[in-house]
């Protein structure tokens, strides 16, 4: 039989040294920020039940679940999502509160990709959750603190923002099959022009058709109202005005050319109904952040309320702040402190002393001073001192010995 | 910024590809004489095209190291992946088939039933539409052998003008549907260099409209 001790499963690797000094200090930044703006941190489980994510209401595939049964023979999965065991969470432990709640993360996502293509399976999110408030002023403040999160982590972004609404009210036009209703999805969610064509033909001319056939095409900058206008009538016409107030809004926050609008912007997760939005990063083909309103989806959880919220991918802002500083050097300790036999208490106490004043200090374990000098050398370390009846200080030159 | 890359499909489409550029006015001399170069610059520098095989027009699209790419719907509908499918350029016209020995009745009996293809995940899709159980098993090179030596009951292919499967004693049993050449955009690059994207997309659209004889039907 195979062995596999000595690599990680596909999708996964380790992460080292600066990586994880990066990662640490995106997550603070975003958890300062987060907190800052009064939302409260939630730690949610690992493990969850397969039902949480039922495919049916989430818009996950049951394909991208690792899965695995605990000891009744029911079915959990590693959680694939953070939005879902929140909205658990609201609607059962925090039922109670005085809403609108606030609530932040910072934990990992697991999904199974197809095999080689270079997808990482477990992804650390950061993110927010708004629950139980609707409305401008909402979805306002959750879009505000997406782009700070934005602006702190990584300045040359660019935001798009849309409304499920269009597509919802202008798929209701259409004959009511799931599997019908999916292939229209597809074609205005990959622009394929083509195709939404073929799918809408011979469904006459009606002005909803006439919508949905403009409805990928409509992306862009702050014309795009103009243009989308003819297009929206009644209920639309309602939405397309509010979110053109919030575009107008956030290009007050100094966002100016960073921002778009997308009407044809459906999320892949199909639980939203609002404002949805997306978060780019230049050579960074995926989306960084999503987001957007899900006023039906605590109902399945037995407690309605509205609720908005997005998610940033953590990993992908640490590759780019990596990137951006390009390759340092590790860092190393600034001291290497070597005690001498008996003076292993004094040694440990002159380190604590160090490390007080801020540098960063190594106790020797090599049994002799000699040792302790070549370990020292050959990592790069620029000082050592060794403890015995007095404290002497050798310093060591440039480069390796 | 670096010069707008697009990756375009290797063989096939090669050729076409580079004369619907060619005709919407952007300079491809140097794909022209491309030795064994691989990235080359086109419009005289103010793109870059990258020549790959077709599935991998996909992953660099999607991974954003390309902005965009000409790839055939046989590779984005086996091979799926998130970006954007802006035009069918209309060349590069074939369908996809199930096809059998003549005189066979595919669908008739209860007993599992093998087909083998070149591209599994059609297939697979295919037949989970019709919820059929299938065997199915993939064949790196022509699939019109796994029948007439008996490994299948029946392939599923690109079928051109079907000259390769009368003269293999196959016919077709169904057509699954059209394919053609597509122009794909990545994501991310339409957010940033949507001014660019779009004057190419619709140069190619009118010269794609213009000089492609072989139009309609799209899937």
């Amino acid at each position: 039989m195979k062995n596999y001790s000595r690599i990680t499963p596909e999708g996964t690797r380790d992460y080292l040294f600066e990586e994880c000094r990066s990662r640490h200090r995106i997550e603070k930044k975003l958890s300062d920020i987060f907190s800052a703006r009064g939302f409260r941190e939630v730690v949610t489980p690992g493990l969850e039940y397969y039902d949480v994510f039922d495919p049916a209401f989430s818009g996950i595939g049951q394909e991208v679940l690792f899965k695995m049964s605990d000891r009744q023979g029911r079915i959990v999965v590693m959680r694939p999502d953070n939005t879902l065991p929140i909205a658990r969470l609201a609607a059962t432990r925090l039922q109670n509160l005085r809403k609108p709640l606030r609530l932040f993360y910072v934990q990992p996502i697991y999904r199974s990709h197809p095999g080689l293509a270079g997808r990482s399976s477990e992804d650390v999110q950061a993110g927010v959750e708004l629950l139980g408030a609707g409305g401008f002023r909402t979805d306002l403040e959750v879009l505000a603190t997406a782009v700070e999160a934005l602006n702190a982590c990584a300045p040359g972004f660019r935001m798009e923002i849309g409304h499920a609404g269009f597509f919802r009210s202008l798929a209701k036009s259409l004959p009511a099959s799931g599997d019908f209703r999916e292939r229209v999805r597809g074609a205005v969610e990959s622009k394929n022009y083509g195709a939404l064509d073929v799918c809408l033909s011979g469904l006459g001319d009606s002005p909803q058709i006439r919508a949905l056939r403009a409805l990928p095409r409509l992306y862009g900058g702050e014309e795009v109202f103009e243009k989308a206008a003819p297009f929206c009538t009644g209920e639309l016409e309602k939405t397309l005005r509010s979110l053109h107030r919030l575009y107008r809004t956030l290009a007050g926050l100094g966002l100016g050319g960073r921002l778009m609008a997308d009407l044809g912007l459906v999320q892949r997760n199909d639980y939203y109904t609002g404002i949805v939005f997306s978060a780019y990063l230049e050579g960074c083909g995926d989306a960084v952040l999503r987001g957007g309103r899900y006023d039906g989806l605590l109902e399945h959880f037995g407690e309605p309320m509205p609720a908005v919220g997005f998610g940033v991918d953590v990993d992908a802002l640490t590759r780019a702040a990596l990137e951006r500083r390009a390759a340092r050097t590790p860092s190393r300790a600034d001291v290497l402190v070597h005690g001498g036999d008996g003076y292993e208490l004094a040694a440990l106490k002159h380190a604590a002393e160090l490390i007080a004043k801020g540098l960063r200090c190594e106790t020797s374990v090599f049994p002799t001073e000699e040792d302790a000098a070549a370990y020292a050398r050959a990592c790069g370390i620029r000082r050592m001192d060794v403890v015995g009846s007095g404290i002497r200080t050798v310093r060591f030159g440039e480069g390796k010995a | 910024m670096r010069p707008l890359r697009i990756a375009l499909t290797k063989g096939r489409l090669e050729e076409k590809a580079v004369s619907l550029f060619e005709r919407a006015g952007y300079d491809c001399s140097a794909l022209r004489n491309k030795g064994r170069r691989l990235i080359l610059p086109l419009a005289g520098g103010e793109m870059e095209a990258v020549l790959c095989k077709a599935p991998d027009v996909i992953t660099y699209v999607e991974h954003g190291v390309c902005d965009a790419g000409v790839v055939g719907k046989d590779t984005i509908l086996e091979k799926g992946g998130t970006f954007y499918e802006m035009l069918d350029l209309g060349f590069g016209r074939c369908r996809f088939a199930l096809a059998g020995p003549k005189g066979t009745d595919f669908f008739s009996g209860y007993s599992a039933r093998t087909v083998a293809s070149k591209y599994p995940n059609v297939a697979a899709n295919y037949f989970a539409g019709k919820a059929m159980d299938v065997r199915i098993i993939k064949i790196e090179g022509s699939v019109e052998l796994a029948p007439l030596l008996g490994l299948a009951d029946a392939i599923v292919d690109l079928v051109e003008t079907g000259t390769t499967l009368r003269e293999n004693g196959l016919q077709v049993i169904e057509t699954l549907c059209s394919v053609s050449a597509r122009f794909i955009v990545g994501a991310s690059s339409l957010k940033f260099r949507r001014q660019e994207i779009e004057a190419l997309a619709s140069r190619l659209e009118r010269a794609a409209q213009a000089g492609g004889p072989e139009r309609k039907a799209q899937s």
